[in-house]
């Protein structure tokens, strides 16, 4: 297991230097380069010249990218003009709003969808099952602007019960502290999350309680209740589990959507801000961010399978 | 089992929808009870989806310069020496400014300006040191200035500044200047900065830096540590420019931006853009704050802040025109309102001081390296102007709320620039006219197709030099991504064009590549671009004084396309050497089309709070008084 460990974790390694390589080098094919991005239409090439040599944009390409991984390994991720901050402190600010807010979604999202598929599952071909297949599949097929749009015009406009948006100065706990301005973005961002779980959900089940153990387990005169929850469960669970582990990502790279209809500045804001402004910094930032993000969650939906089911060996062959 | 998971979904769902309503019934009677509370003391604003202000020291590089920065938080706090923007009109404002009108002498080479004794939040006075102190530190950091342009302008026409006395401060010109242009384009950069500033530490005594009482340009190196000192603690370190100096959080508490002359002082400020600020007792200004808090809320999107409105939670907003059902029949009339707004909030649009266009490249090797020499056809150019029906897309595209832009100087709001020939429009929408003008120099038209050159030459009826027979006419067009009316604008335009066989092939990119690619040629590098719009045109701040020597002289460093005219540049030279009139350069750049002049939409439709007094009329420079404000 150790050795699988130190093996996946050499591999990330590999990974996120060829990440930041392939971003930086794409972001030299960028048309009049940083200067302009920053300096915007009015810069004389004099201005333009002086910002390039400031900051070290003059130089061969390899020895801006060494100096790149030296400030990195430094944990300097930069600095970003357009928001006059330290990339480490903007993704800082932004990262724990979003994890929070993407992993209190996440969570309710399997709080809902779990228990509604194996209720499915169970009920199958019933008009329950019937009734919640549509339902998710028209939450499978909303767009998440027109979610958002939807339930702000019935609550916040029309019932006035709810606030289209939370207080713009909020932290990141306040998803906890003050949740009722965040039921509407919770209901968005769960919204897809809820129909795709409990779609898996309810297709695991139902393979699950054809197998010989589940009837194996009724023969011997266990309970409903044991046998769905003690037995079903824990196998239907598997393919769960590794969904989690890819929804890492997503619950570090944000909801640009989400974000910007309820006026909650995260990472996908930040990171798509990054890329329209052409702030090279800030856009090498949150690529590394995801890149670990995602190499993390690979390696969790691994760990997490094999926790659960004990005939997996990680590392053996 | 069934029925008990069943029970537990549905049970799930019930108190879901439970909790919602009792949460809703208790929101709801919390409204009612806010209603009736007093008059309110503190007024909201909403800025411009994610432009928060980000830098406050107010001498800084371009890439801080911006109106978020600039009009709507360095001067609620800091005042610039003169104030532009009288009404709704782009004047000066000598009622909101430090000083008196500028006196010019001697052959308009000597300017004398006369402070009036407002004083700091600290007790300074803001004196003629105070102007000295930011002039010395545009002497040794002209090149740290956002807008400096080397022999253009201050520091580099100015031969001494002296301090008379506390109140009086005297420039020394090394040639005559047109006096409008020089306060319009040049005092308007100075802002004043207090003795307090003139510190390389915090804490450490006024003036111990030794930049703003040193004569004129004798003390660059102590104006660069002051520079240097007052940049960090703005977040920005000149001397390591890629490390955050994460100033940024405690602009609020920082002692040394606490000292205001401006109505408003900082009392909060966050990176994400929320900024409050307490009204300044001590502020000398003619109009006092009356509301106690001037709160800027940040968004993160058009929606997000029109659903904040919807909700009425700002004062001050502005709606995308998008949510704009019935436009207007005409730019300066105001239409309806958007239905979910109109209750609450009362709709006023406010048009920028600046022109839209977007510019040829005139050194093109596009188009089989013709582009450049056709755009060098001023019968081109206006064939193409005249397939441009600004009233048209102003009309469908901008619902009303837009206005033509028909040369140099803009045509609205009043002005004192404009002449009244100017708010005619040259060359008219006119296809019939346009096929005619290409016909009679040598192109046969192909209406929809591809029209090519017949006659080739350099005679009268003839292409044009340098363009061969059989070359069509057919351009490359990039326009930025991210808005569907500058889409819907480009796409009418090039059907427009293809009217008379001029094939516009449009391409979206993002707005700093656009940026990136509408650069002058350079000799000896690939230079293929042939037109490139980036959306905005010219804003003319702080070059209030709209002459063309920033975009439209030869080798000007804004001049995108190359334009090169030695007419038009001794034009430009008599209008910024000598007091004349704008008549004569902006009716021959409005027959030249040195740029293919575009629509100007406006700035925002701003959505004021019913009720609320004093917020317009707005300034054309985009300016905000919330010290004017009343409820």
């Amino acid at each position: 297991m150790l050795g699988y460990l130190v093996r996946r974790v050499l591999q990330a390694f590999v990974v996120i230097l060829g990440v930041t390589l392939i971003v930086f080098l794409l972001s030299q094919l960028i048309p009049g380069g940083q200067a302009r991005a920053a300096l915007g239409p009015r810069a004389t090439s004099g201005q333009l010249a002086n910002f390039n040599h400031l900051n070290g944009y003059d130089q061969p390409i390899w020895q801006q990218y060494w100096n790149y991984l030296i400030a990195l390994f430094h944990g300097d991720l930069g600095y970003s003009y357009k928001n006059n901050q330290g990339v480490t402190s903007l993704i800082a600010d932004r990262l724990g709003k979003t994890m929070v807010l993407v992993g209190v979604s996440t969570l309710f999202a399997l709080a809902v969808a779990i228990p509604i598929g194996m209720a499915q599952a169970v009920r199958r071909n019933r008009p329950f099952d019937y009734g919640m297949t549509a339902v998710t599949f028209i939450l499978y097929a909303m767009p998440a602007f027109l979610a958002g749009e939807l339930l702000i015009i019935f609550f916040s406009f029309t019932l006035n019960w709810l606030p289209s948006q939370p207080p713009t100065d909020a932290s990141a706990w306040a998803v906890l502290t003050n949740p009722v301005p965040f039921i509407l973005p919770i209901l968005t961002l769960s919204a897809l999350e809820i129909a795709a779980f409990s779609r898996y959900m309810r297709s695991a089940m139902l393979d699950t309680l054809t197998e010989d153990y589940i009837r194996t387990a009724k023969a011997k005169g266990a309970s409903s209740r044991r046998v769905l929850w003690g037995h079903a469960l824990r196998n239907a669970i598997l393919p769960i589990l590794t969904l989690i582990g890819l929804t890492l990502p997503a619950v570090v790279g944000g909801a640009l959507i989400t974000e910007a209809i309820f006026n909650y500045p995260g990472m996908g804001l930040l990171t798509v801000q990054a890329a329209s402004n052409d702030d090279v910094p800030l856009v090498l930032g949150t690529t590394l961010v995801a890149t670990i993000a995602t190499v993390l969650g690979s390696l969790l939906a691994d760990l997490l399978y094999a926790a659960a089911d004990p005939r997996i060996r990680l590392g053996e062959q | 089992m069934k029925r008990h998971l069943t029970k537990v979904a549905v049970s799930a769902l019930v108190l879901g929808s439970l909790s919602l309503a009792s949460i809703g019934l208790g929101t709801l009677s919390a409204g009612a009870k806010a209603k009736a509370a007093a008059k309110p003391t503190v007024a909201t604003w909403a800025e411009a989806p994610q432009t928060p202000p980000n830098y406050i020291f107010p001498f800084m590089g371009l890439e801080y310069f911006s109106v978020s920065t600039i009009n709507q938080f360095q001067f609620l706090m800091y005042r610039p020496l003169y104030w532009f923007g009288k009404g709704a009109s782009p004047d000066i404002n000598l009622d909101l400014s430090t000083a008196t009108a500028p006196v010019y002498s001697n052959g308009n080479k000597t300017v004398t300006i006369n402070m009036k004794g407002w004083k700091w939040s600290n007790g300074e006075t803001v004196s003629a040191t105070d102007v000295m102190f930011w002039m010395n530190m545009l002497h040794g950091d002209k090149d740290n200035w956002a807008d400096y342009t080397p022999d253009l302008g201050i520091p580099d026409d100015i031969s001494n500044v002296t301090v008379n006395s506390d109140t009086q401060i005297t420039f020394q010109l090394t040639g005559p200047v047109n006096p409008d242009w020089f306060t319009y384009n040049e005092l308007s950069q100075i802002s004043p900065m207090p003795l307090a500033w003139d510190v390389t530490a915090l804490g450490a005594a006024a003036g111990s830096g030794g930049c703003a009482r040193a004569a004129y340009g004798s003390a660059d190196a102590a104006c660069h540590k002051v520079f240097t000192f007052l940049s960090r603690q703005s977040g920005y370190d000149p001397d390591n420019p890629k490390k955050a100096t994460g100033a940024l959080k405690s602009y609020a508490t920082n002692p040394i931006w606490h000292v205001v002359d401006g109505p408003w002082q900082l009392s909060k400020f966050n990176a994400s853009g929320n900024v409050e600020f307490t009204a300044n007792a001590k502020y000398s200004g003619p109009i006092k704050p009356s509301i106690k808090k001037f709160v800027e809320v940040p968004f993160t999107s058009d929606t997000a802040e029109y659903n904040a409105l919807v909700n009425g939670k700002l004062d001050v907003g502005f709606v995308p025109s998008a949510n704009i059902t019935t436009g207007t029949t005409k730019a300066t009339r105001t239409g309806p309102n958007s239905t979910r707004l109109a209750g609450k909030y009362s709709l006023a649009p406010v048009y920028g001081w600046g022109i839209n266009y977007f510019p040829y490249n005139f050194g093109s090797t596009g188009n089989h390296g013709t582009a450049g020499k056709i755009f060098s056809q001023l019968y081109f150019r206006q064939a193409f102007q005249r397939l441009v029906d600004q009233s048209l897309y102003i009309k469908k595209i901008s619902k009303g709320y837009g206005i033509p832009t028909y040369g140099p100087v803009p045509v609205y709001p009043q002005n004192k620039f404009t002449s009244a020939s100017a708010n005619k429009n040259p060359y008219a929408y006119s296809v019939n006219t346009a096929r005619k003008i290409l016909a009679e120099h040598g192109w046969k038209v192909i209406p929809n197709g591809q029209t090519s050159c017949m006659h080739p030459g350099t005679g009268p009826k003839n292409c044009g030099a340098g363009i061969p027979a059989g070359t069509k006419l057919t351009f490359t067009l990039e326009y930025p991504t991210g808005g569907a009316s500058t889409a819907q604008l480009m796409n009418a335009e090039k059907s427009s064009w293809a009217q008379a066989g001029i094939d516009i092939t449009l391409k979206s990119a993002s707005f700093n590549t656009i940026l990136g690619k509408a650069v002058p040629c350079e000799k000896g590098k690939a230079c293929d671009w042939e037109l490139e719009s980036w959306g905005g045109g010219w804003i003319y701040a702080p070059d209030y004084y709209p002459t063309g020597e920033a975009i439209f002289a030869t080798g000007s460093g804004s001049n995108s396309g190359s334009y090169n005219d030695p007419k038009n540049d001794a034009l430009i030279k008599a209008t910024t050497d000598s007091k004349i009139s704008l008549n004569a350069y902006q009716m021959y750049l409005a027959k030249q089309l040195p740029v293919v002049w575009q629509p100007n939409t406006a700035a925002a439709l701003t959505e004021i709070r019913k009720g609320l007094k004093g917020v317009t009329p707005q300034s054309p420079l985009i300016s905000i008084t919330p010290e004017a404000w009343r409820f």
